[in-house]
């Protein structure tokens, strides 16, 4: 990129064309050369940190049953507990290339069957609470930071920074005594409600019904980070000289917020959306177990238990790819919204 | 809203985004209340539905796979055992099989099947299905995971006719070997290539009271009433098993009607259910005891001391002081209020025939006969109050409790100064389960929190108190109760093993828990109460194990859910699944719609003030 820069002799900042392929291609292959790191950390990670826990599998699978020492031996066989931890690693290396997640202890079922079972439901919830969080966030962000120090800015901040600082766990059941048993509007968990097999628009419904609690609770601790970062954004562009140049064209105050001030005050606050928006998987926890959402992080919660080495080092590989995909999103997405960077 | 692309349309586009909204809106309204109303009718069946709520997760519907107690306890409606446990008392009762005998020996057991029973599918039911279940157990290694051990001693197992079932043991054994094992149809298991990958979730055929229709991961397991049941066709048309992660949702649930029936309760939740109306709250006998485990100085497999335990705590006069200072009763009342049963040994009173049944206990609450047993055996106290041990130094004392259980904490908060009155002082370390499991296997503590729940026969939980029962070295292998060991007590247990005669048996029973007891190594404080409740507006009736006191969920036995009735006038009104009252519907509806209104009209202002630029 520097050649060009020579080359051409002119500030690479006012060149308005369409940044070159190859450029483009160099920045996403080492941005996703950077992500492939990290993946394999994770990968190799995920296996031994979870080896540290305690606990011993067998002995929890027999946990208060009859089960005499001979089976315990079996099962520890079966299971290649009786193997070096290092063959155990190789063995769950060339599984994992192959794209075998490996067999869940407690569930008799392969990792991926059951992350996948489970993926689509925490998914739906954390897309759901994330797309709300956003636009509420934004839009409340840039109102509050136009009008600051009015009552609506200190009312709005208010009120985010309150919801943030709520533990999830408390507000979740909070709404559910009160929405669910007290009122009666919603139902008090699950993702359906059992028993009705419900078909087509109704299932849709259904699911729409008892998605609202969990993802209003998911909602109202996330947002005000949009929030604070589009105000603080925003503030910092309002004193900007173009705004000025804007309202001496004649704009209306609305419309120079709009149009002028907020597309720029989004450069920072987008990056930000896509750094959260894997976190929030991660989050979704304690919001599936309060509202027995059957999800990914109550899964994991489970396996801890056992401890289901298996079951726990994919989902925390799967946790942690989505978590390096949206990172390597945001550095792609950066990049495009901000035209100085195409060119540095 | 405003992001970037949004700037470039124009106010007409934007206007009708706004009306696009507001109509996707008021359908979601109006389908929120249609799904609400749907459900109501839905349900009402001839024979309506029990909905149970289910705290946990199923690991798997197959019979010979399934550990996990939400699992074990489904599929205990869908399969009986030859031999079950009666609803009056646990004893023995008949099960598939209609009456057993034992040759003198305790090796050759005989069972005889009724030879009009029918599977779910309308199959005979054949002494065939039951040596199949056996065998297919006893040659496949995949199949041992929940009733492999129960096998262990059956030697060969035949059909000499269709209704004739003959085992032959190993060893003499008086416990039933018909207990526990659900047999499986052979018709159906014989012809599937891996029974152990089999998932057993849809179009399943049983012989229990309920049979298992769908699973749905998301959305519970249903089963239906089957009408082949041995005592006759349930009185529900089914159960719905509604999936919940955490307690205090499923008790909602019970208050709005999503859910019939609630097991697993809290004591606060227990108290809080008591007054609502349309609730019937029960507190049955529970099958679980909660003790205090004292390390007498553990033993490996192979007689090696093993773990960190005090050296103190092999004196068992400290232990049997440590024992008289605790006052379990005050435990009992303050940390589980009331709701259990006082202790004396392992097995509570839910199982009376081997329950060690005493008002007065060798080691109960007495402060100062602890104080004097330990001035007797010559701990003399120090400045500071502490005693020291034959080495000179201080007993202090390391109490492990599981952090993921509040009532840990609180004894502590009880027994710390309850020790410290007698001389010997006590740190506490709450732990993960997971490592408290592997500090007790280890032989890593002084005293800590622990407990077991038991099916009716004791033979198990007296087995994990044989020598044979330490663990290895490295924490594989067998599991002992309390590391412990002692020649006496493996005669006691061997005794009791082989003995036919109920009344002897449960006296060498009684004589076991005796022996461990005196050792001081667990000292049981209570047996808590298994709290539930149930919709008595929608079902009544229920039976009991045992008989009026115990539980109705958890049973040892289908009891619980085959004897619901529903109550006829209310089974209209009370339908679960929205649970709604219809006024808050019309409430919810108009506060959408209003929304909708707000938003609609400042969406028109907006659009009107750039139309006006």
């Amino acid at each position: 990129m520097a050649d060009t820069m020579v080359a051409s002799g002119i500030p690479a900042a006012d060149i308005d064309e369409p940044p070159r392929a190859s450029s483009w291609l160099r920045y996403a292959a080492t941005k996703a050369g950077g992500a492939l790191v990290s993946l394999i950390m994770v990968v190799v990670l995920g296996f031994f940190a979870f080896r540290i826990l305690p606990g011993d599998p067998v002995r929890s699978m027999a946990d208060g049953r009859r089960v005499s020492a001979e089976q315990m031996e079996i099962l520890r066989q079966q299971l290649g507990l009786d193997q070096p931890l290092l063959s155990q690693f190789w063995r769950y290396l060339t599984d994992l290339v192959q794209g075998n997640l490996g067999f869940s202890y407690t569930f008799n079922e392969p990792v991926a069957q059951l992350i996948g079972d489970r993926l689509g439901p925490t998914l739906l919830l954390t897309g759901t609470a994330a797309a709300l969080s956003v636009v509420l966030g934004l839009w409340l962000g840039q109102r509050a930071a136009w009008k600051h120090g009015s009552m609506f800015d200190k009312v709005q901040t208010g009120i985010a920074l309150t919801f943030w600082s709520v533990p999830t766990f408390w507000l979740g059941l909070l709404l559910l005594l009160f929405f669910a048993g007290t009122l009666g509007w919603f139902p008090t968990g699950g993702i359906v409600t059992a028993g009705a097999n419900n078909e087509g628009f109704a299932a849709f419904l259904d699911v729409l019904h008892h998605l609202a609690l969990p993802a209003l609770t998911m909602t109202a601790v996330v947002y005000a980070q949009y929030l604070l970062v589009m105000r603080a954004s925003l503030l910092e562009e309002m004193t900007s000289d173009y705004l000025t140049t804007a309202r001496a064209k004649g704009l209306r105050e609305d419309k120079v917020r709009r149009r002028h001030a907020v597309p720029n005050a989004l450069l920072p606050t987008v990056t930000l959306i896509f750094l959260t928006l894997g976190g929030l998987i991660g989050g979704a926890v304690t919001v599936e177990t309060v509202f027995s959402w059957p999800g990914l992080g109550f899964l994991t919660f489970q396996a801890l238990s056992a401890p289901d080495f298996p079951v726990l080092q994919g989902t925390f590989v799967v946790f942690s790819a989505i978590v390096i995909l949206m990172n390597f999103i945001a550095d792609l997405v950066y990049r495009v919204l901000d035209p100085r960077l195409r060119t540095a | 809203m405003n992001t970037p692309d949004a700037s470039s349309t124009t106010p007409r586009g934007r206007k009708h985004r706004g009306r696009r909204f507001a109509a996707a809106l008021g359908a979601v309204a109006i389908g929120v209340v249609g799904v609400g109303s749907a459900t109501s009718t839905a349900t009402a069946a001839d024979r309506p539905n029990i909905r149970v709520a289910m705290v946990g997760e199923i690991d798997s519907l197959n019979p010979f796979i399934a550990i996990l107690a939400s699992s074990t306890a489904l599929l205990a409606y869908q399969y009986e055992p030859l031999v079950q446990f009666a609803a009056s008392d646990n004893a023995v009762a008949p099960g598939m099989a209609d009456s057993w005998e034992t040759s003198d020996d305790a090796k050759t057991w005989t069972f005889k099947l009724d030879p009009d029973a029918k599977w779910s599918d309308d199959e005979p039911i054949t002494s065939e299905d039951v040596v199949w279940t056996i065998e297919a157990i006893k040659e496949n290694d995949a199949l041992k995971q929940a009733y492999g051990a129960l096998l262990e001693n059956i030697d060969t197992v035949s059909a000499p006719d269709d209704t004739t079932v003959v085992m032959e043991l190993s060893a003499p054994q008086a416990s039933n070997p018909g207990v526990e094992l659900p047999i499986v149809p052979e018709h159906v298991w014989s012809t599937i290539d891996d029974p152990a990958a089999y998932p057993n979730d849809s179009d399943t055929v049983g012989s229990g009271p309920f049979i298992i229709t769908k699973y749905s991961k998301t959305g519970g397991v249903e089963l239906k009433a089957n009408d082949n049941y041995r005592e006759g066709a349930p009185k529900v048309g089914g159960v719905i098993y509604v999936p919940f992660k955490n307690s205090d949702a499923s008790v909602q649930a019970l208050k709005t009607g999503e859910v019939d029936i609630a097991a697993d309760l809290t004591p606060a939740q227990y108290k809080a259910l008591e007054s609502v109306d349309n609730i019937t709250a029960i507190a049955g006998t529970g099958r679980r005891y909660t003790a205090i485990a004292i390390n007498p100085g553990a033993m490996d497999s192979a007689g090696q001391p093993m773990g960190d335990g005090n050296p103190v705590l092999q004196d068992p006069i400290v232990r049997q002081a440590i024992v008289r200072a605790i006052d379990s009763s005050t435990l009992l009342d303050k940390v589980m209020q009331g709701l259990g049963d006082p202790a004396t040994a392992e097995i509570p009173p839910t199982y009376p025939l081997y329950h060690w049944n005493a008002s007065e206990l060798p080691y109960s609450f007495d402060p100062a006969a602890a104080n004097k047993l330990l001035d007797d055996a010559g701990y003399t106290k120090g400045a500071d109050g502490i005693r020291v041990d034959k080495s000179g130094n201080p007993i202090q004392l390391r109490l492990m409790g599981r952090s993921t259980d509040p009532t840990h904490q609180q004894m502590v908060d009880y027994i710390k100064p309850w020790l410290k009155d007698i001389g010997i002082g006590i740190t506490s370390e709450m732990k993960a389960p997971a490592q408290v499991n592997d500090d007790s296997t280890l032989g890593n503590y002084d005293l800590y929190f622990t407990g077991w729940g038991m099916g009716p026969d004791p033979d198990f939980q007296m087995s994990i108190n044989l020598c044979s029962s330490r663990p290895n070295a490295d924490g594989t292998g067998a599991t002992s109760e309390s590391n412990w060991c002692s020649p006496e007590f493996d005669e006691m247990y061997a005794k009791q093993h082989a003995e036919l005669d109920q009344e002897k048996r449960s006296e060498y029973v009684v004589e076991a828990q005796k022996l461990i007891y005196n050792a001081a190594v667990n000292n049981v404080l209570y047996y808590q109460k298994s709290l539930q409740a149930y919709r008595s507006d929608r079902f009544g009736d229920f039976v009991r194990q045992p008989e009026g006191e115990g539980v109705i969920l958890g049973q040892n036995g289908p009891w619980g859910l085959y004897s619901a009735t529903p109550i006829e006038s209310t089974t209209s009104g009370g339908e679960s699944g929205g649970g709604a009252n219809p006024l808050w519907w019309i409430i919810g509806g108009v506060v959408v719609i209003g929304v909708v209104t707000v938003i609609v009209v400042s969406r028109r202002r907006g659009a009107s003030a750039d139309n006006k630029e």
